[in-house]
């Protein structure tokens, strides 16, 4: 059996295949014996002992940096440990390079999907391991088999469609589809959530569980405490390197992991205080746009106003609309009580508005430059004297953002790349905070982020609300804005279709809203 | 946590790395002049290192301004185009009665323009720098061609002939060039924000948009240099060869890629510097001079200096992904 599907021909040719069962349900599958990582003098993985239990559900938690992702690189075979021992089924094994770790059963789901854009979703889902007549392609064949196995998994999706014209949120679906059509023992997600929307989520629980019915053994990683405990047989906490625990979710709570975590209790994630309310600074109205229709909207100093919806629901546009990075077709936009027109990011800035946006990669970042050039960006006219940048200037404010964000590096001059996703949110907004606006736009602002950065980012809003400034947040995570917002607003198919004041409406009322049933 | 606490905690900063590769190319540099001073009795002559430093000098300009294209995320397949154009443009002012400082003033805005028409198409047209550049390259040996009816043109200008001949403080007005040139360009990719924008385009243009980066007028920048830079070559070449000819360096555009890429240039973008093209053309230079003294098949040449850049950028990636 060569997992769920049996469409691969795999089978037929009579290749490697997997036991079904290696090993009897509830028995270790997979034993890990002081596995360690050194990357010259850093330790990035403490000598970890963990037990993986057949067909069980095991979350893995931490906070950024905790050493998740060196874990499952050193599972997945992408990286070689320092020392330690790995048992598979009670086998010593060496799990040196990915080829070994896909033929024993062990798969991965990345938080970025890592597949072929241009491609077709059945394309992708047969990717290097092609149905072919004599060396050509059975094209047909493949999309048929793909869909087949899309529609038996609930997904609605196209298999024909091209990749690169679904959300993140879907395209991640095509990668689990991926993993579970083929031979998989051991299937590792990490962070799969982080893009998805609800329904999307809801639909990813449902294979989880299937496959775990089939007997799969799944990592879960998540930063989601909600998601560990819905799914989650034990959960193993990781803190700075180090294993610090497994416990039967039965028998733990969000307190005490998130204790183990940190190391230090927060009584309160969404740290919220209520602040007098300031004059208006931005007021738009009927803001119409690429993806945004007749929104209007007002912000005041002191206020978080929130942005709900789902992907593509038309926030994220509205924001780019809002900042002049998209032509504004029709609607007023009123800075501070004045009409004012924004056609390029320049005079967005230069009017006060800051935008962390949506995606850190593709937008927030240049992640192959070092941090420091990252938080100066925006600035660089303010730290150049004559031709030349100042460099005192320029070391002092990249310095400064690094130690009021407590990022954690060495020194300016490492790459942004070589950071974790929390300290590389720090670096987006950094380069606002030395900007010094009066209306920042953070646009999923905590995707991908810890819990201990979460509270210092809120933290942060806090602090920029006392500075007189007013905040957009844009969230696809409910909790997050309905406890931070002033006023929330709902977006659906790119119009404000509602409309709440501070924890007005309950959940399910905003939900609804936003799904639109 | 303080920042010290963490000092350990990430990978090793880029920059004594930069410094090392910096190094690293001068030694590879030094060591050449050395095998070379052992292995031939003429490397060490007068004539022979002005005869170098002249050879690496036009290449390295052109390398220098290909570097800010490359920095970008670019590529300007046009230079040794322009560099031949640009030759033909002097020579044919100068046989027109144009004065030399005014032929040279408009040879340059040639170049500017020329950097304005790729940019442009970049821009504006959405082509990739790729095939814009590749339509001039050839489209300019073509207009050179029918200006010069694909002769030469014959300069009078003893002037301008004689500057590339002179030496000052015994050293090439040539290689001159090259430091008239590497000093501002250093100030500019290294010490002005301009220069920041240019890696800030070149690894993740969107970014740098949205960090409020005039992005295009950026784009113009680097294109406008390097052809302006290529222009500059092309007058070099005009007063080194004494003629205007549209075919004359030809496949320049590959050493100076080269040159930038030995230098460390990443062809990704955001990575490169101005010392490290200078260098990388000094040491294509210097194997082409020891290969002609000691004697070996012109033909090798092209061979030697397709491993060597193989070999170097072998390296490079490696040190790159040690520092991951």
């Amino acid at each position: 059996m060569t997992g769920l599907y049996d469409v691969s021909h795999r089978h037929e040719e009579g290749a490697a295949t997997v036991a079904r069962h290696p090993v009897p349900k509830g028995q270790p599958i997979l034993e890990l014996r002081g596995l360690q990582k050194k990357y010259g003098a850093v330790e990035a993985l403490k000598p970890a002992s963990l037990t993986f239990l057949c067909g069980e559900i095991h979350a893995i938690v931490g906070e950024n940096g905790a050493g998740k992702s060196t874990l499952i690189k050193l599972l997945t075979g992408v990286i070689r440990r320092t020392s330690g021992e790995v048992f598979w089924c009670g086998q010593p094994v060496q799990l040196s390079n990915p080829t070994e770790a896909i033929a024993r059963g062990i798969n991965a789901v990345h938080q970025e999907v890592v597949l072929c854009p241009h491609l077709s979703v059945a394309a992708n889902m047969f990717l290097g391991d092609e149905m072919n007549n004599n060396g050509l392609m059975r094209k047909g064949a493949m999309t048929a088999a793909a869909q087949a196995v899309l529609n038996d998994l609930g997904f609605n999706l196209p298999a024909a469609a091209t990749l690169s014209s679904l959300t993140i949120g879907q395209q991640q679906l095509v990668a689990t589809a991926r993993a579970a059509m083929r031979g998989t023992q051991f299937l590792i997600f990490d962070e799969p959530t982080a893009y998805l929307t609800r329904q999307e989520s809801a639909q990813l629980f449902r294979l989880i569980r299937r496959l775990q019915g089939e007997g799969v053994t799944i990592v879960y990683i998540s930063h989601r405490m909600e998601e560990v405990f819905e799914l989650a047989d034990r959960v193993s906490v990781l803190r700075d390197g180090t294993h610090v625990g497994t416990r039967k979710i039965s028998e733990t709570n969000d307190a005490e992991l998130i204790a183990l975590m940190i190391n230090r209790t927060i009584e309160q994630i969404y740290h919220k205080e209520t602040l007098p309310i300031g004059a208006t600074i931005l007021e738009t109205r009927g803001l119409t746009g690429p993806g945004f229709e007749d929104v209007s909207l007002s912000v005041r100093a002191g206020e978080i106003v929130g942005l709900y919806g789902l992907i593509g629901a038309g926030r994220s546009e509205f924001a780019l609309g809002l900042y002049g990075r998209q032509p504004v077709r029709s609607g007023e936009i009123y800075w501070q009580g004045k009409k004012v027109e924004i056609r390029n990011e320049r005079q967005a800035m230069n009017l006060g508005i800051a935008l962390a946006p949506e995606s850190r990669r593709d937008q927030g970042l240049c992640l192959n430059l070092p941090i420091g050039l990252n938080i100066n960006l925006p600035v660089f006219d303010r730290l150049t004297s004559g031709f030349t940048i100042n460099r005192r200037r320029e070391i002092d404010n990249a310095d400064r953002q690094i130690r009021d964000l407590k990022i954690k590096t060495p020194t300016r001059r490492v790459l942004a790349s070589a950071m974790s996703g929390g300290n590389q949110q720090k670096i987006v907004i950094g380069k606002w905070l030395s900007h010094g606006a009066k209306l920042f736009i953070f646009d999923e602002p905590t995707v991908g982020v810890d819990v201990g950065t979460k509270a210092e980012i809120y933290r942060l809003f806090a602090r920029l609300l006392e500075q007189g400034a007013g905040i957009i947040l844009i969230s696809s995570y409910l909790p997050e804005v309905y406890e931070l917002a002033d006023r929330l607003h709902v977006f659906r198919q790119g119009k404000l279709v509602a409309s709440h004041g501070y924890r007005g409406g309950s959940h399910e009322d905003v939900l609804t809203q936003a799904i639109g049933v | 946590m303080t920042v010290e606490a963490t000092t350990e905690a990430a990978p090793v900063p880029k920059r004594g790395m930069n410094i090392l590769f910096g190094l690293t190319l001068l030694g590879l540099l030094l060591f050449l002049w050395l095998v070379l001073g052992f292995a031939t009795n003429s490397f060490w002559t007068p004539n022979n290192i002005s005869n170098l430093l002249r050879q690496g000098a036009m290449t390295a300009i052109l390398a220098v301004g290909q570097t800010f294209v490359i920095i970008t995320a670019g590529i300007d397949l046009s230079v040794g185009a322009v560099v031949g154009f640009a030759s033909v443009a002097v020579a044919w002012l100068l046989a027109a009665g144009v004065p030399l400082w005014l032929a040279m003033i408009i040879t340059l805005l040639i170049g500017v323009l020329i950097g304005a028409f790729h940019a442009f198409g970049i821009v504006r047209m959405g082509l990739p720098a790729f095939i814009i550049t590749l339509a001039t390259l050839t489209s300019l040996r073509g207009i050179g061609l029918l200006i010069t009816n694909g002769s030469t043109i014959s300069i009078t200008n003893e002037a301008f002939t004689n500057f590339s001949r002179a030496d000052f403080l015994g050293v090439p007005s040539l290689f001159w060039m090259v430091i008239v040139v590497a000093i501002p360009a250093y100030v500019f990719l290294h010490l002005s924000r301009w220069g920041r924008y240019l890696f800030a385009v070149g690894s993740n243009s969107e970014a740098a948009r949205l960090s409020g980066v005039n992005v295009n007028r950026t784009i113009y920048l680097a294109y406008i240099l390097s052809s302006t830079c290529a222009a500059f070559v092309g007058l070099l070449l005009a007063s080194r060869i004494g003629i205007g000819n549209a075919t004359q360096a030809e496949g320049w555009e590959l050493q100076a890629i080269a040159s930038s890429v030995i230098g460390g240039t990443s062809l990704f973008g955001a990575v490169g510097s101005v010392q490290g093209p200078l260098l990388g053309a000094f040491i294509l230079a210097t194997i082409n001079n020891g290969a002609n003294l000691l004697n070996v098949n012109s033909f090798w040449q092209r061979i030697i200096t397709g491993a060597l850049i193989i070999i170097i950028v072998y390296f490079d990636q490696l040190r790159r992904r040690g520092s991951r």
